[in-house]
């Protein structure tokens, strides 16, 4: 069994954070900005490894709830370092709510005040690693912004998601943000 | 929704806001705060007023967003097994399994009080025959895995035309509709009503002793009419209280399958071996080295290992490791010495059970202390003695001073060999192999 395999002050990639052996844009950020996104910047507390992947497989999918505990701590103080106006955390759909009973990414927030501007729009998402990559760089926008929101205009978001897999999910979120004229969308996330 | 025959007298989870069709028995998973699938009321909050049970978390969540769905066992099966298996029993296993088809036939349930080294698999071989061609579903169980890994393969043997599953938790085949279930004693708690025969193997080794949630999960696992079969060498105080009361019927294999008594437990005192190597080590390690012979030396604590390990290093033609419960290494150690590549391994209480190495003497340093229970000791000493070619051996309890639990191991070796002396007349077993002393 590996240990979990902390991200900072490691070389990682300054678009997505992945571990890699210099600060330049990986071949993904590359083509994400290719498609004319703005860079989510995003910023992980740990690598996807095989611990990771664990980890998410006993808190996830089979819902051990009270493992949220294990990375509050570490998740929030990162969340707090980056100096953002609006903490928003990806959303899970209402499904989900029925069925796991949690949205694991605001399980992790306890103490930090957030605003759930996101709603999932899109009909149950599936399983996403099991869809091929292509499938889901081009999928379509799987959120809304719920509600009425104050006046974004300017404003610095940070989304907060568990995993950073292909970025589709946080990009996607960040195209509502700039849509709303926001000033800036950055990214934190447990595990890239 | 699934195969309706994958839940044949079994509980699984589903979402509330999931339909079933009307034929699946739907129950809430929770009435009053108690887990319905494991009886426990062990819960774990969730948001928004809902919970889950943490004591049955390992096969899977129930929480209060599903619901337990279930199907009646119908046994669905068609009787014509056959047992192909080429042995033979003796006549001491014939008479137990006769006792056990007995109860079978009245509903009631057996202990097999079973000294190590019996042969009780094969002699639930006629009660397993029977209860198959009766159509029962079957159920065979442990705590322990290696126990259910390694009888699998020989119950396939044994019988034809038989369906059998193996659940445990590391095992990755899918779940399916099957006559026989080999299982460890955790995976009942996805069964409910569903089997006419249950035997439960090793009944008194860990995690099942003194675990509600297991004795749970084997009352719903059975139904109302079946049988319950008992195996172990150490029965549990509850199981001798259950036989004393009349409650559970008892059948007793004192002797081994080359129809030899159990070894005897030799006691010697000794001061302090932890500070210094004991004479009477020296001396039985040299008898072990000049007659080639292999042994375990087991010891209380982890931490004694490398104690009694420095004593051997002096010997340098003496070829051996130590070994504990989590050494990665364990199942290699034990291959090596089952292929005498080693003379010895010093060990805890890790290989007390299970582990079958003919030919081999033990010695149990500091016996006298809390680890080694009554039974621990009964189980080890049930490691001597394994092969027709030296059906016996020394065991022998190093101890500071004599107490309760080494003074009550050796009676209850006495008092199944008292029980084994009796049969051997009965059934007028030739003593063709006198029993072994210490330095034989
Ligand atoms: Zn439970």
């Amino acid at each position: 069994m590996t240990n979990f395999e902390k991200l900072n002050n490691k070389t990682v990639c300054s678009g997505c954070g992945r571990l890699q052996d210099s600060l330049k844009l990986c071949f993904d950020c590359q083509r994400w900005q290719q498609a004319g996104k703005f860079l989510l910047k995003n910023q992980a507390c740990f690598t996807y490894n095989q611990a990771m992947k664990e980890y998410m497989r006993m808190y996830k999918f089979i819902g051990d709830y009270q493992l949220k505990d294990i990375f509050t701590k570490i998740l929030q103080s990162l969340i707090k370092e980056q100096g953002m106006d609006i903490i928003v955390p990806i959303p899970v759909s209402q499904q989900t709510w029925l069925i796991r009973g949690f949205n694991q990414v605001t399980a992790m927030l306890e103490s930090t005040s957030y605003q759930e501007l996101l709603s999932v729009a899109l009909v149950d998402k599936g399983h996403q690693s099991a869809r091929q990559r292509k499938d889901r760089l081009i999928s379509q926008q799987p959120f809304a912004l719920s509600r009425t929101i104050d006046d974004l205009s300017g404003k610095k978001i940070l989304l907060v998601d568990d995993v950073y897999t292909t970025g589709a999910t946080l990009y996607h979120a960040a195209d509502l943000f700039y849509q709303a004229g926001v000033g800036e969308v950055r990214s934190v996330t447990l595990a890239r | 929704m699934m195969d309706k025959e994958l839940l044949f007298g079994r509980m699984i989870t589903c979402p509330k806001i999931q339909k079933t069709d009307e034929e699946y028995q739907r129950t809430a998973s929770f009435i009053k705060g108690v887990c319905q699938r494991c009886g426990q009321n062990q819960r774990t909050s969730l948001p928004r007023n809902q919970f889950y049970c943490q004591a049955c978390l390992i096969l899977g969540r129930v929480s209060s967003l599903d619901d337990l769905i279930f199907l009646p066992e119908p046994n669905n099966f068609d009787g014509q097994v056959e047992l192909v298996w080429p042995g033979t029993l003796t006549k001491q296993q014939v008479q137990v399994s006769k006792d056990l088809v007995k109860s079978m036939e009245q509903g009631r349930n057996h202990l097999v009080w079973a000294v190590t080294g019996a042969g009780k698999t094969e002699m639930l071989f006629p009660l397993l025959l029977k209860a198959f061609q009766q159509k029962k579903r079957v159920a065979l169980v442990s705590p322990r895995v290696d126990v259910i890994v390694e009888l699998a393969p020989r119950l396939a043997a044994a019988f034809s035309n038989l369906s059998q599953v193996v659940l445990h938790g590391k095992q990755t085949t899918p779940y399916g509709y099957t006559q026989l279930v080999l299982a460890t004693t955790h995976q009942l708690l996805r069964f409910k009503e569903a089997f006419d025969l249950l035997v439960i193997d090793e009944v008194d080794s860990f995690p099942f002793r003194g675990n509600p949630m297991l004795q749970y999960a084997v009352q719903t696992a059975q139904k109302g009419t079946s049988m319950i079969a008992y195996l172990t060498a150490t029965p549990t105080p509850d199981l001798k209280t259950a036989v004393k009361r009349g409650n559970l019927r008892v059948s007793y294999l004192p002797l081994r399958f080359h129809q030899q008594l159990l070894p005897k437990l030799q006691i010697k005192r000794v001061n302090d071996w932890r500070l210094k190597m004991p004479k009477l080590l020296k001396k039985q390690i040299e008898v072990f080295i000049e007659e080639q012979r292999q042994f375990l030396i087991f010891v209380p604590y982890v931490s004694d290992l490398i104690i009694v390990e420095r004593y051997l290093q002096d010997y340098t033609q003496l070829k051996g490791t130590t070994v504990h419960a989590n050494d990665p290494n364990r199942i290699e150690k034990v291959q090596q010495m089952r292929q005498k590549n080693i003379q010895f391994l010093i060990t805890t209480t890790i290989l007390e059970r299970g582990v079958t190495l003919p030919g081999i003497d033990v010695l149990i340093l500091g016996a006298d202390e809390t680890t080694f229970s009554e039974n621990a000791l009964v189980q080890i000493a049930g490691r001597v003695g394994r092969s027709h070619e030296r059906p016996t051996g020394l065991v022998l309890a190093v101890v500071k001073q004599v107490n309760l639990s080494v003074f009550r191991a050796q009676k209850q070796i006495n008092a199944m060999n008292q029980r084994g002396c009796q049969l051997k007349k009965k059934f007028g077993v030739k003593d063709e192999l006198s029993p072994l002393s210490a330095k034989d």
